[in-house]
């Protein structure tokens, strides 16, 4: 049920984006929502049912991108293991903590998407650490729509769907 | 060994789930590969969704101009009589011409058979990567839509299709990293290699010896030595050219002549190889 949800909130979203973005103008700078679904799930879905979704939520980006390559579902899968590793630490429960893993997961998602297009670049340039100057305004936007997401998501978390003190009794 | 694979399923499967796509991206790099049936799927699904969306906000939007723009319709339509009258004169000049030039590749034993139409289309997305930066369009293979096609606007190039499914195409952007294109300096014919500096802004140039006469300001077109692009497009305008001491080649930046962000409709052209002239058959 998780799975399929978080991977048809990723397609929304990703059409929507395709379009807003067209009209918004905007090139360098993106609003990546599949790090808001992948860090939902590292946070709060199984090892299997998460590895699964986040490798769809990957995969669907690559298509997006125009010329799928194998790089998003690595660092989708990669995210999420890292969310997961964070969930040991953090209970990111509270709508600021989740915003704030989200953009720290930003971050790092733009640096390693810059460090391995630049890996395997022909020339092996800088130029494709250009797309760097927009991380930061990336990550913000990140942090806002984790933030504005998060009551949706916590719909799909069953662990919020707690009974009623009293209710069973 | 079954008990040993239960024993490390998860581990197993998120591995491979981690390191497949990993493998993948470095022994396939920036190439990409064809669309499979998985990305037909994904794609017939998102783009009804997307041409949607688009048609409502270019509807919202043009109900709303049109609204506003009634007030001047009349003077418009006055001015718009006129232009008419002369571009149907100058349409007639260029009918003539056109029959001209026929009869004269018709003399050179020149055919145009295998020429495709061109190909208008409509711009229904961005792509969700700023790694990779291409356009979605509403046309695709059931259009004729190849991938390797020219896509530019009445100022200048746009870019080229990369990948064609069912209905719809990605443009990649000349000022994607990938892309490199024949050139020429419209003033002093300079050939050079434009090459996209990967921030979706602009391209540089690349090729262009140290002495060459290439300076701010120059109008830089496509020289139609690459295979893809026909001669004579305009590409951009040449700015910030610097010679550093010792060096072989000069730099420039070069403005794309399109404002790549506002791009609503491209148009595709067969690509160039459509138009070489037959090989001649050799008697024996």
């Amino acid at each position: 049920m998780r799975f399929a949800a978080t991977v048809a909130l990723a397609l929304f979203f990703l059409s929507i984006e395709a379009v807003l973005t067209r009209e918004l103008g905007l090139e360098v700078t993106r609003l990546d929502i599949t790090v808001v679904l992948v860090v939902f799930l590292g946070l709060r879905a199984t090892t299997l049912e998460g590895g699964f979704a986040a490798f769809a939520i990957g995969y669907l980006l690559d298509v997006f991108s125009g010329r799928p390559t194998g790089l998003y579902p690595f660092l989708a899968v990669l995210t999420f293991l890292l969310a997961r590793a964070v969930s040991a630490f953090v209970d990111a429960r509270a709508r600021a903590l989740f915003a704030v893993v989200c953009g720290g997961a930003a971050v790092g998602n733009g640096v390693l998407a810059a460090f391995f297009s630049w890996l395997t670049s022909r020339s092996g340039s800088s130029a494709t650490f250009t797309s760097l100057t927009g991380l930061p305004l990336q990550t913000a936007l990140c942090v806002l729509a984790a933030a504005l997401l998060w009551p949706l998501l916590r719909k799909l978390d069953p662990a919020y769907e707690r009974p009623q003190a009293g209710m069973l009794r | 060994m079954l008990s040993l694979f239960k024993r490390y399923r998860e581990l197993l499967i998120v591995g491979t789930l981690l390191l497949y796509p990993l493998i993948t991206y470095l022994s396939s790099g920036h190439r990409g590969r064809e669309p499979n049936i998985a990305d037909r799927a994904v794609l017939a699904v998102s783009s009804p969704l997307q041409r949607g969306l688009t048609a409502a906000i270019d509807g919202a939007r043009g109900g709303f101009s049109g609204y506003l723009s009634l007030r001047g319709a009349r003077v418009e339509l006055d001015a718009c009589v006129g232009e008419l009258s002369q571009s149907r004169a100058e349409l007639n000049a260029l009918t003539e011409a056109r029959a001209e030039n026929e009869r004269l590749r018709a003399m050179l034993g020149y055919t145009e058979g295998t020429v495709e139409p061109e190909i208008a289309a409509r711009v229904i997305g961005v792509n969700a990567s700023p790694h990779f930066i291409s356009l979605r369009i509403n046309r695709g293979e059931s259009e004729g839509v190849r991938v390797g096609m020219p896509a530019l606007t009445p100022n200048g190039v746009v870019g080229q299709v990369a990948r064609v499914v069912g209905g719809s195409a990605d443009v990649m952007l000349i000022t994607d990293p990938s892309s490199r294109i024949g050139a020429v300096v419209q003033r002093t014919r300079v050939r050079a290699t434009a090459i996209g500096a990967g921030g979706g802004a602009d391209l540089h140039l690349d090729n262009v010896l140290y002495g060459d006469d290439v300076v701010d300001g120059d109008t830089l077109i496509t020289s139609g030595t690459d295979g893809l692009f026909p001669k004579g497009l305009v590409l951009g305008k040449v700015e910030k050219v610097t010679r550093e001491a010792n060096a072989m080649f000069l730099k420039a930046r070069v403005v794309p002549a399109v404002d790549l962000r506002r791009v609503e409709e491209v148009l595709l052209l067969p690509s160039i190889l459509a138009f070489a002239p037959p090989v001649p058959e050799v008697k024996r």
